[in-house]
């Protein structure tokens, strides 16, 4: 009978282990999402407790680890936020490294364990969480209860978060893609600026004739060599080439795009030899480290640059990208916002919009410009004697700009369709398949996929 | 024990856990997965039922072939690869006087070790300017673009990876094979010396033989593994460039995680379901095991 009563015991502690295992999910979600997540969390300043709001943050970046001055920034808005609200919000972080961002944030959302704010690039990827209702409508917020809040934001921050009229992310920096170069590097070759395309191909061969490497791209990371492609789309075509594409009136086997793709395979005799297999921050250090004279990315590679060789900063000037004689208008350029939306479910709407608040506040504001190099959404006052050489470049290019567009791959219906455009122009740049059979299959993809 | 077994209120508690956690955590997913592969579902909406046009999408999905292809090249070079390697390492070890425990822990060590760690380490191994290109560099040579080569059927990075798991997981192998040759009775080998057998002989005709039943199960375990691998593809390439290093596992997660196409994740989950069990069978079938007395 005794040993009777113990297995019965025993198996009833079995069970309740297993059954205690499944369980817990739910009540738990949020108070503790890196074992969540399996993501690594920072930016503890202080552990919730009590009736302390407790709300996640999702990010690109280790907050820890980053040298990258734009992500640091973003740390002291979370450490000033809870600084700040200290026994009332407190945020946790969950971070993840940029490739592995958008699975992940869309595994917990999957789980219906969303951050409550979280970080996103509009366009597709903003699509992606807007279309079915995770990220919440905002224009409220802004508009009704926080007017002040809203009016400081500059002019036209909103468009690209903006569906049907309803405002979906707070935009918290803008960033415009240009060419960063070696000033040291084109004076030994006596290269100058480039403003059309033939004088870049120039500028490269006096370049490499003495003896450095033209231009350091990545095609590891495919966004970054589609980037390249994108500008030179819209350089041979305009603004029509991109409308047309999403409108489906237009195709793919243009002799613009086809011209845009045989331009990329021309310039790629001038990238670094190691460019198939070389990550965006590989490629972006040899930039820094002075191995190669140009590099074609966002302004966001300040932060990068600045912050991993601060000596560089001198050397680093910033052109527009070239224009193509006989192309289209050559003062387009790309631009990007990071923008953070919030979860459509969160419990603690008002902490999140504290939060928010705080990544736009005239100081989060300042950092991005004077100590970052990205430009402020807002219109707060920056002293750009403080601010790094390039962004006043980089401000002066927008000044003359005509007009901007985002990014190719992100500029699509949906985001698989940007992934498809930059897995086949990597695959025209390794050789293995021609420009016409690369942009047919991104043809063929539009017609399955997209126009269907 | 025996009136334990008798006791069917007892073995019904005893297997209680482990079935409610096969159902709940295997079974009922694998039910939901084929359910979901029948529909268009994107895991925030409910599913919506459209019959078999993921699996008709699948046989026109060119990134599946390429996938199908990889899973079945690695798939055979694990076999053969591991069956070889890991029957000569566990044949070596079993034969030395010194050293065995030594290096059976360092042939096992990589299987203890996360690939996910090991997947990075080997990629910078691999990567344009670190490891092994920067060696050859040094004498003049210039190294091949380990994981981003895209000529040939099987493309360079596939057999870089292929090398790598197999360096991982050979242990593996090698530990069962050791098992099954210590659970040899000494007396069949004492005898065959006395008759004159060479160690090459005893191990032809006597280990070979008697590891049989082991090697259909290492084979099973390695056939399974390979099919459904991902974790140093995912770390080492992510399936790339433009998807001509995906295998089934990697195109199903992208295809889940980044797309939020789930109803064609499961279908590409039944597929590797499918061969799974087909590769087992196949295997179980076709490699005789003769019952001997050891």
């Amino acid at each position: 009978m005794k040993r009777k009563l113990l297995s019965v015991v025993l198996a009833a502690a079995m069970l309740t282990t297993v059954l205690a295992g499944c369980g817990g999910g739910s009540g738990d979600a949020g108070t503790n999402p890196s074992s969540d997540s399996g993501a690594s969390s920072s930016s503890d300043s202080g552990a919730a407790s009590g009736d302390v709001e407790e709300i996640t943050w999702m990010f690109w970046d280790d907050l820890n680890a980053t040298e990258d001055l734009i992500s640091l920034g973003y740390k002291d808005v979370l450490d000033r936020f809870n600084t700040d609200y200290a026994g009332q919000y407190h945020v946790t972080a969950i971070t993840t490294n940029l490739e592995e961002y958008y699975p992940k944030l869309n595994a917990l959302v999957a789980a219906n364990e969303t951050p409550d704010v979280f970080i996103v690039s509009p366009g597709a990827n903003l699509t992606d969480y807007v279309t079915p209702g995770v990220t919440a409508d905002l224009t409220s917020i802004l508009k009704d209860e926080n007017p002040d809040w809203y009016a400081s934001f500059s002019g036209g921050v909103f468009d690209k978060q903006t569906y049907d009229g309803k405002i979906y992310a707070i935009p918290t920096n803008m960033a415009a893609a240009c060419v960063f170069y070696n000033t040291e590097i084109f004076e030994k070759a006596g290269a100058s600026v480039p403003t059309t395309y033939d004088e870049l191909l120039d500028a490269c061969e006096k370049i490499q004739a003495a003896g450095y490497t033209p231009i350091t791209i990545s095609a590891g990371t495919a966004w970054c060599l589609s980037m390249l492609v994108g500008y030179l789309c819209d350089r041979e075509g305009g603004p029509d080439n991109l409308d047309k594409i999403n409108a489906g009136t237009g195709s793919w086997l243009d002799p613009s795009f086809i011209a845009a793709g045989e331009k990329m395979v021309e310039l790629s005799q001038y990238f670094q030899k190691t460019a198939a297999g070389d990550t965006n921050d590989v490629a972006t250090a040899a930039f820094y480290n002075e191995e190669a004279a140009m590099l074609i990315q966002g302004s966001w590679a300040i932060g990068q640059i600045n912050g991993a060789n601060p000596a560089f900063e001198d050397k680093c000037g910033v052109f527009q990208f070239p224009g193509i004689p006989g192309g289209a208008d050559p003062n387009r350029i790309i631009a990007k916002t990071d923008s953070l939306a919030m979860s459509s479910k969160t419990e603690h709407k008002d902490a999140c919009v504290a939060l928010m608040k705080y990544f736009t506040d005239d100081t989060a504001q300042k950092y991005t410009a004077e100590v970052g190099g990205k430009i402020p959404i807002t219109s707060v006052d920056v002293d750009y004697d403080k601010a790094p050489a390039q962004l006043k470049y980089v401000m002066d290019i927008l000044s003359s700009t005509s007009g901007t567009l985002g990014f190719y791959n992100e500029s699509f219906a949906t985001s698989e369709a940007g992934a498809e455009f930059d897995n086949q122009m990597v695959s025209i740049y390794l050789g293995d398949q021609t420009v016409e059979e690369g942009f047919q299959k991104v043809q063929n993809f539009f017609e399955e996929e997209v126009w269907k | 024990m025996n009136k334990m077994m008798r006791d069917k209120k007892a073995i019904l508690l005893f297997m209680a856990p482990a079935f409610i956690l096969f159902t709940l955590v295997l079974f009922i997913p694998i039910c939901q997965s084929v359910y979901y592969s029948f529909c268009d579902y994107d895991a925030l909406t409910p599913p919506e039922f459209v019959g078999l046009k993921n699996y008709t999408k699948l046989l026109r999905d060119d990134t599946m072939k390429v996938a199908l292809k990889n899973s079945l090249f690695f798939m055979i070079f694990s076999i053969v690869s591991q069956l070889i390697c890991g029957l000569i390492l566990a044949g070596l070890l079993t034969n030395i006087k010194k050293g065995r425990n030594l290096f059976k822990n360092i042939y096992y060590l990589p299987c203890v070790l996360s690939s996910a760690a090991l997947g990075l380490l080997w990629m910078f191994i691999f990567s344009t300017k670190l490891g092994i290109n920067q060696l050859l560099a040094m004498v003049g040579i210039e190294g091949p673009l380990w994981l981003m080569d895209t000529k040939g059927t099987i493309i360079l990075p596939m057999k870089v990876i292929a090398f790598v798991a197999l360096w991982q997981y050979v242990g593996q192998s090698m530990m069962l094979y050791m098992a099954q040759i210590s659970s040899i009775s000494t007396s069949l080998y004492e005898a065959s010396y006395i008759d004159g057998c060479t160690k090459t002989k005893t191990f032809r005709y006597i280990t070979l033989p008697l590891l049989r039943p082991m090697m259909a199960t290492a084979m099973s375990l390695n056939a399974i593994g390979s099919l459904k691998f991902f974790d140093l593809v995912f770390n080492m390439t992510e399936g790339g460039p433009n998807h001509k290093t995906e295998v089934l596992a990697t195109h199903l997660y992208t295809q889940g995680f980044k797309f939020f196409k789930y109803g064609y994740a499961s279908a590409i989950g039944v597929v590797l379901l499918v061969l799974c069990l087909f590769v087992t069978f196949v295997i179980n079938k076709y490699i005789k095991i003769d019952n001997y007395e050891m």
